[in-house]
C-alpha cells in the first residue's frame, strides 16, 4: 500500500512538473500582451510600454520567466499583473464563492440522476423512458448559455426580480430574513441550472449502466428470491452499476475551476471560472498559469482518488 | 426503500426551499420591499473591474469612474468643457525664459555682448512685461535618462539608463507676466539675426558613449537651447479642503502627487503626461508652482485629469510603517511602491464620496463624504457593480438592481418610448474611420482617397449599422469640443463624382469591369480586427460601395494582437477600419505629426504634410485659447482636405435611468426644488451627479 502511494504520488508530481512547463510555454508564446501593455493607447508612450514589460519580466527568456513564476509562486509573492494582488489569496477567495454552487448543483445532480436513470432503465421503452431520453438530449444539445439567458429573461420579464450576482445590491441595510432569502434566491437559479444539465448527462450514464446490470443473472436470482423490486434494484443492481461513477466522481474535482465558466459569466458570479476567463482576456499571466496548475493538480488528485475508491468498492481490485 | 426515498425527496425539499426565497426578493416597482434604505443608494454597472484605485496607476474606465468620485483634480471642466478651478481656487500662467549670453557675439550696433549689457537692453525692450531680469552664473548640470533602445530585430528590450552632462554657460533669467511663444521674434531686432540661430550647443553637451549617446544626439538642441521657454503654472489651492481622514489638503500633496507619477517604483502608465514638467515647487502651504521644460500648452489639461493624493498616507515614512506592519520581505521592500501599497485598494481622497469597500470582480462601494467642500451629495452610497455582460446589466436594470443602463444602439429607440424609464442620448468622444496607408502607391493621392470616401454612404452606415445612434464627423477632433470646426462639411455621398475623380486620374474600366491604369488593376485589401461586428459591417459596406466604382477590395479580419503586431505597427496594410477615442485637448501630435510614422507609432497611415506639422506644433506652443481654437480649426480643415482617413462618425451613447431619479436644485433663496435630470450642454449625463436623488414614486413634471 505504502509503495503504491509513494509511486502514484511521485509519478503525478513528475507529470505535474511537465504539465507546468508545457502550459507555461504555450500560454506565454500565444500572441497578445497583458492589457496594461496597450500599444494602441495614445497616452502610453514606447518608454512606458518598455518599462512595464521590463517590470513584468516579459522581456526575459522563456526559461527565466518560468523560474520567476515558480520562485514567486512558492514564496507566495506571486502577484496579478492586473491589480497587483497576491494570486494565491485571490484564488482562495474565489474558490470559496464557487463552492456553494458546485456543492448544491452536484448534490442535486447526483441525487436526482440516479432515480431518473434507473427508472428509465427498468421501464425501458415506457413513456417515462422515452420522455426522459428526449428531455435529456434536448438539454444536452441546447447550448447552456442560451438556456441560462432564457431562464433569466423569463424570470425578469415575468416577475421584475433580480437574479444576477451573489445578492441584490442595496440590500445591506435590509432586515436579516430578507437578506438571507435574497442570498438563497440568487444561489438557487444558477445552481438549479447547473444541476439540470448535469442530471441530463448523468441520468444517461445511469440508464445505460443499469440496463447492462439488470440483465445479469444475480438480478434474476434476487427477484426469484421474492425480494421487493426496489430492494432488487437499489441494493443488488445499483451497487454493481456504480463502478464507472467512481471514475466520474474523481474527475468532478477539476470541474470546480472550469465547470462553471459559462454560468458564472452569465450570472456575474465572482467564482473561479470567471477569474480564469477574465485573466485570459487580459493576459494576466500569473493568474492564468497558477489556475492552470491547480486545474492540473486537481485532475491528477481526482484520478488518484478514483484509483483509491476503485479499490474500496471493487473487491476484485487490490492496491499493491 | 430508504435509499430511493432519500435520493428523490432530499433534492426536492432542497429545491422547494431554494425557490420559496422568491417571495422575499424586491422587484423593480417595489425596490423598497423590506429595504427602505434603497432610495439613498445609487447602483451602477460596469463591464470590467477596476485594476487599481489610484490615479497614478489606473488606466481602465471602471477605475476612472470611481476615482472621479473619490479624488478631485486641481482643475476641472465646466459644462462647456472650459477649464475652471476645483481644488485650486484659481491659477495663473506665466513664464520663465532663459537666454544664453554669447560673449563671442556682437549686438547689431557692433558693441560686444556682456551679461550686464544684455540685461540692460532686455529690461529696456520688455519694460513692465518682465517682472525680473537676472544674470545666472555658468553651471554644470547632469541628467539621467531611461532609453527604450530597440533590441535585435526591432523587438522591445528593457530600457537602458544613460547619464549626460551639460555645461550651461552664463544666462539671463527673465520672469514674464505671460507666456510669450513669440519672444524670439520680439528680441530679434535687439539681438541681431544670428544670435539665437547660430548658437551651437553641441560642444557644451557631453553624451555617454555607445548607442545610448547616439540615440540622444538628436536631442542636443533641446538640451540647451539659446532661448529656453519655461512656462509656469501657479495654482492657489482652496483652503479648508479635507481628505476623507480629516487631514487638510496643502501644497505638499500636489508636489507629492507629481512625484508619485514620476517614481520609477510605481511604474505609472501615465508618467509621460508629466514628462514636460521640470519641477513642482511649493511656494507656501496653499500655493504650488509647476515649471515646464518647454512650451507645451496641452500640459495644463493633465491637472484636470488626475486626482491629488494624500502625501501623509503615502510618503516614504507611511510606506515604511505599512511594510513593517505587513512584514514585507527585505528583498521586496526595495520594489515596494504604490502598486503594492494597501492604499491602492482603499484610497483616500478629497472627492464627494469616500471609499468603503471593494470586492474583486463583484463591486466597489463608496459612502457620501459629509465634509465635501462643494456641499455633500444627495445619495448616501454609490456602488459600482461588475457585470461583464451587457444583457445581464440590462436585466438587472429592469429588475431595479441597477439605476442606470447604457443602452446599446439597437435598444435606444425602444427605451426612448418606454414610459417606465427616462433616456438621454449624447455624442461621445472619439470617432471611427477608414484609414488609408499613404505609403501605398495606390492610395498616396489625396484625390483618390477623396473619391474612395465619396463612394461610401456614411449616412447609410449610421442608419443601419448604428441604428441612427451616430453623428457624421469631418475631422480629427471630438465633436463636442470647441476644437472641432462645424463649418467643415463632411464628404458628400456622390459615387458619380467619385467615378469622375478617378477617371480624371487616369483610371479606366478594364475587361472585367475593374479599373485599370497602365496595366495595373485598382485592387487592395481592407483589414480590421476580429470580434467587432460594427467594424466588420463597415468594411463590408465599403467593399460593396467600392466594387460598384470598379475597385477590387478584399476584406480580411485578424485577431486584435495579430492585427496590431503584424499589420498596423509594421505599416504593412492598404486600408483599415479603426477608431480613436479622443481627449479634450487639441493635441494631434501622436496621430498626425510626420515624426510619428515609425514602426509602432500611432501615425501608422504615414500621413505627412509640413503645413499640418507646423499647425500641430503651433497648437502645442499656443497658450491663448482663442488663438488655439483658430489654429485647431485650420488644422481640421487641412486634414479634412487631405483625407488621410475617411472620417465616418462619432457614436452616440444612450443612457437609460430609472424614472424615479430626479435632480435637486436650489433657487436664489436657497429653497430646494426637484427638477428632471438633464445632461450638461456637452452631453455628460452624470455632470450633476451629486445632486441626483431617488424618490419612492415616479414624479410628474
Amino acid at each position: 500500500m505504502g509503495g503504491f502511494l509513494a509511486r502514484a504520488l511521485g509519478q503525478r508530481l513528475a507529470l505535474l512538473a511537465v504539465i507546468s512547463v508545457v502550459a507555461h510555454a504555450v500560454i506565454l508564446l500565444a500572441p497578445g500582451e497583458p492589457s496594461e501593455v496597450d500599444p494602441m493607447n495614445p497616452r502610453l508612450k514606447p518608454e512606458d510600454v518598455a518599462r512595464i514589460r521590463a517590470a513584468f519580466h516579459l522581456d526575459a527568456p522563456l526559461h527565466l520567466q518560468y523560474a520567476y513564476w515558480m520562485r514567486d509562486l512558492l514564496s507566495g509573492e506571486l502577484r496579478s499583473f492586473k491589480d497587483g494582488q497576491p494570486v494565491l489569496p485571490k484564488i482562495w477567495e474565489r474558490f470559496l464563492n464557487s463552492v456553494p454552487i458546485f456543492l448544491l448543483a452536484t448534490l442535486i445532480e447526483w441525487c436526482l440522476a440516479f432515480p431518473t436513470g434507473i427508472r428509465a432503465a427498468v421501464r425501458r421503452g415506457s413513456p417515462f423512458d422515452r420522455g426522459s431520453t428526449l428531455l435529456s438530449y434536448a438539454l444536452i444539445s441546447f447550448p447552456s448559455f442560451f438556456l441560462a439567458y432564457l431562464v433569466i429573461v423569463g424570470l425578469v420579464e415575468a416577475f421584475d426580480v433580480p437574479v444576477i450576482g451573489m445578492r441584490t445590491f442595496g440590500m445591506e441595510s435590509a432586515e436579516l430574513w430578507y437578506r438571507a432569502m435574497d442570498r438563497v434566491w440568487h444561489l438557487a437559479i444558477p445552481s438549479l441550472l447547473a444541476a439540470l444539465t448535469g442530471i441530463a448527462v448523468m441520468s444517461r450514464y445511469v440508464r445505460s449502466q443499469m440496463l447492462e446490470v439488470v440483465a445479469q443473472d444475480y438480478v434474476r436470482t434476487a427477484r426469484a428470491k421474492g425480494l421487493p423490486e426496489d430492494q432488487v434494484i437499489y441494493r443488488h443492481a445499483l451497487r454493481n452499476a456504480l463502478l464507472p461513477f467512481v471514475t466520474m466522481f474523481g474527475l468532478m474535482l477539476p470541474g470546480l475551476i472550469g465547470g462553471s465558466v459559462i454560468i458564472e459569466q452569465i450570472f456575474a458570479w465572482p467564482g473561479l471560472g470567471r477569474l480564469g476567463y477574465d485573466a485570459i482576456l487580459s493576459r494576466d499571466f500569473p493568474v492564468i498559469l497558477t489556475l492552470n496548475l491547480f486545474a492540473a493538480a486537481l485532475t491528477l488528485a481526482g484520478t488518484f482518488l478514483s484509483d483509491l475508491l476503485y479499490a474500496a468498492v471493487d473487491p476484485r481490485i487490490r492496491v499493491r | 426503500m430508504a435509499t430511493k426515498r432519500v435520493l428523490i425527496l432530499a433534492p426536492l425539499v432542497l429545491v422547494a426551499f431554494l425557490l420559496q426565497s422568491w417571495l422575499w426578493v424586491p422587484s423593480y416597482e417595489h425596490q423598497t420591499r423590506g429595504n427602505p434604505g434603497r432610495l439613498e443608494k445609487f447602483v451602477e454597472g460596469s463591464i470590467g473591474d477596476a485594476h487599481f484605485l489610484n490615479p497614478v496607476l489606473s488606466a481602465d474606465s471602471a477605475a476612472s469612474s470611481i476615482l472621479s468620485l473619490v479624488f478631485d483634480p486641481l482643475l476641472d471642466l465646466d459644462e462647456n468643457l472650459a477649464l475652471r478651478g476645483k481644488l485650486a481656487e484659481r491659477w495663473e500662467v506665466t513664464e520663465r525664459a532663459y537666454l544664453v549670453v554669447r560673449p563671442e557675439a556682437r549686438f547689431p550696433d557692433g558693441s560686444p555682448v556682456t551679461a550686464a549689457a544684455l540685461r540692460e537692453r532686455l529690461a529696456a525692450a520688455l519694460g513692465s512685461e518682465a517682472a525680473s531680469i537676472r544674470v545666472l552664473p555658468a553651471e554644470r548640470r547632469s541628467e539621467r535618462r531611461e532609453l527604450p533602445l530597440p533590441g535585435a530585430e526591432g523587438e522591445a528590450a528593457p530600457p537602458v539608463a544613460a547619464e549626460l552632462r551639460v555645461r550651461v554657460p552664463e544666462r539671463i533669467a527673465l520672469e514674464l507676466g505671460e507666456v510669450m511663444p513669440d519672444l524670439a521674434e520680439r528680441l530679434a531686432p535687439l539681438l541681431g539675426p544670428g544670435y539665437l540661430a547660430d548658437f551651437d550647443p553641441a560642444p557644451l553637451v557631453e553624451l555617454p558613449d555607445g548607442p545610448a549617446g547616439e540615440a540622444l544626439r538628436p536631442e542636443i538642441p533641446a538640451l540647451l537651447p539659446a532661448l529656453e521657454h519655461n512656462p509656469v503654472l501657479t495654482f492657489h489651492l482652496r483652503r479648508g479642503v479635507r481628505f476623507h481622514d480629516g487631514h487638510e489638503l496643502d501644497a505638499g500633496d500636489v508636489r507629492f502627487t507629481y512625484e508619485a507619477f514620476m517614481d520609477p517604483r510605481n511604474v505609472s502608465p501615465r508618467s509621460s503626461d508629466f514628462e514636460p514638467v521640470k519641477a513642482v515647487e511649493g511656494v507656501d502651504s496653499h500655493t504650488v508652482r509647476v515649471v515646464y521644460k518647454r512650451l507645451f500648452s496641452p500640459a495644463v489639461y493633465v491637472w484636470a485629469s488626475y486626482g491629488i493624493l494624500p502625501e501623509h498616507l503615502l510618503n516614504a515614512e507611511a510606506l515604511a510603517r505599512e511594510m513593517d506592519r505587513r512584514g514585507i520581505a527585505a528583498e521586496a521592500r526595495e520594489r515596494f511602491g504604490l502598486r503594492e501599497a494597501e492604499f491602492t485598494r482603499s484610497p483616500v481622497g478629497t472627492g464627494p464620496f469616500r471609499f468603503a469597500r471593494w470586492e474583486s470582480d463583484d463591486m466597489i462601494q463608496l459612502e457620501r463624504w459629509g465634509d465635501y467642500f462643494a456641499g455633500p451629495a444627495q445619495y448616501r452610497q454609490y456602488t459600482m457593480r461588475v457585470i461583464p455582460d451587457l444583457v445581464t446589466q440590462e436585466l438587472e436594470f429592469r429588475a431595479g438592481a441597477l439605476d442606470l443602463y447604457p443602452a446599446q444602439p439597437h435598444q435606444a429607440a425602444r427605451y426612448r418610448d418606454d414610459p417606465r424609464y427616462q433616456s438621454f442620448s449624447s455624442t461621445q468622444f472619439g470617432y471611427s474611420y477608414l484609414g488609408y496607408n499613404a505609403r501605398s502607391e495606390l492610395l498616396a493621392d489625396p484625390e483618390v482617397r477623396r473619391a474612395l470616401g465619396m463612394a461610401v454612404d456614411v449616412d447609410e452606415i449610421i442608419r443601419y449599422v448604428l441604428y441612427g445612434e451616430g453623428e457624421r464627423v469631418s475631422g480629427p477632433f471630438a465633436v463636442t469640443t470647441e476644437w472641432y470646426d462645424r463649418t467643415v462639411a463632411p464628404l458628400p455621398y456622390d459615387p458619380e463624382a467619385a467615378r469622375a475623380l478617378l477617371a480624371a486620374k487616369g483610371w479606366r474600366p478594364g475587361p472585367d469591369g475593374i479599373l485599370e491604369k497602365g496595366g495595373k488593376r485598382f485592387e487592395f485589401t481592407l483589414i480590421t480586427n476580429n470580434g467587432n461586428p460594427q467594424r466588420k459591417a463597415i468594411a463590408t459596406i465599403a467593399q460593396h460601395a467600392w466594387r460598384r466604382l470598379g475597385i477590387d477590395c478584399r476584406v480580411q479580419l485578424f485577431e486584435w494582437a495579430v492585427f496590431l503586431k503584424d499589420f498596423v505597427n509594421t505599416g504593412k496594410f492598404d486600408a483599415v477600419v479603426l477608431g480613436w477615442s479622443t481627449g479634450i485637448d487639441p493635441d494631434l501630435y501622436q496621430i498626425f505629426h510626420s515624426s510619428q510614422t515609425g514602426p509602432g507609432q500611432l501615425n501608422f497611415t504615414g500621413y505627412v504634410n509640413p503645413e499640418a506639422d507646423r499647425l500641430i506644433e503651433a497648437i502645442r506652443l499656443e497658450y491663448d485659447r482663442g488663438r488655439q481654437r483658430e489654429l485647431a480649426h485650420r488644422l481640421h480643415r487641412l486634414i479634412a482636405a487631405d483625407q488621410p482617413y475617411t472620417f465616418l462618425f462619432a457614436q452616440r451613447g444612450t443612457q437609460v435611468v430609472d424614472r424615479k431619479i430626479v435632480m435637486v436644485e436650489r433657487d436664489a433663496e436657497g429653497r430646494e426644488r426637484l427638477v428632471p435630470l438633464r445632461p450638461s450642454p456637452t452631453g455628460q449625463l452624470d455632470y450633476w451627479f451629486t445632486r441626483w436623488k431617488k424618490l419612492d414614486h415616479t414624479p410628474d413634471f
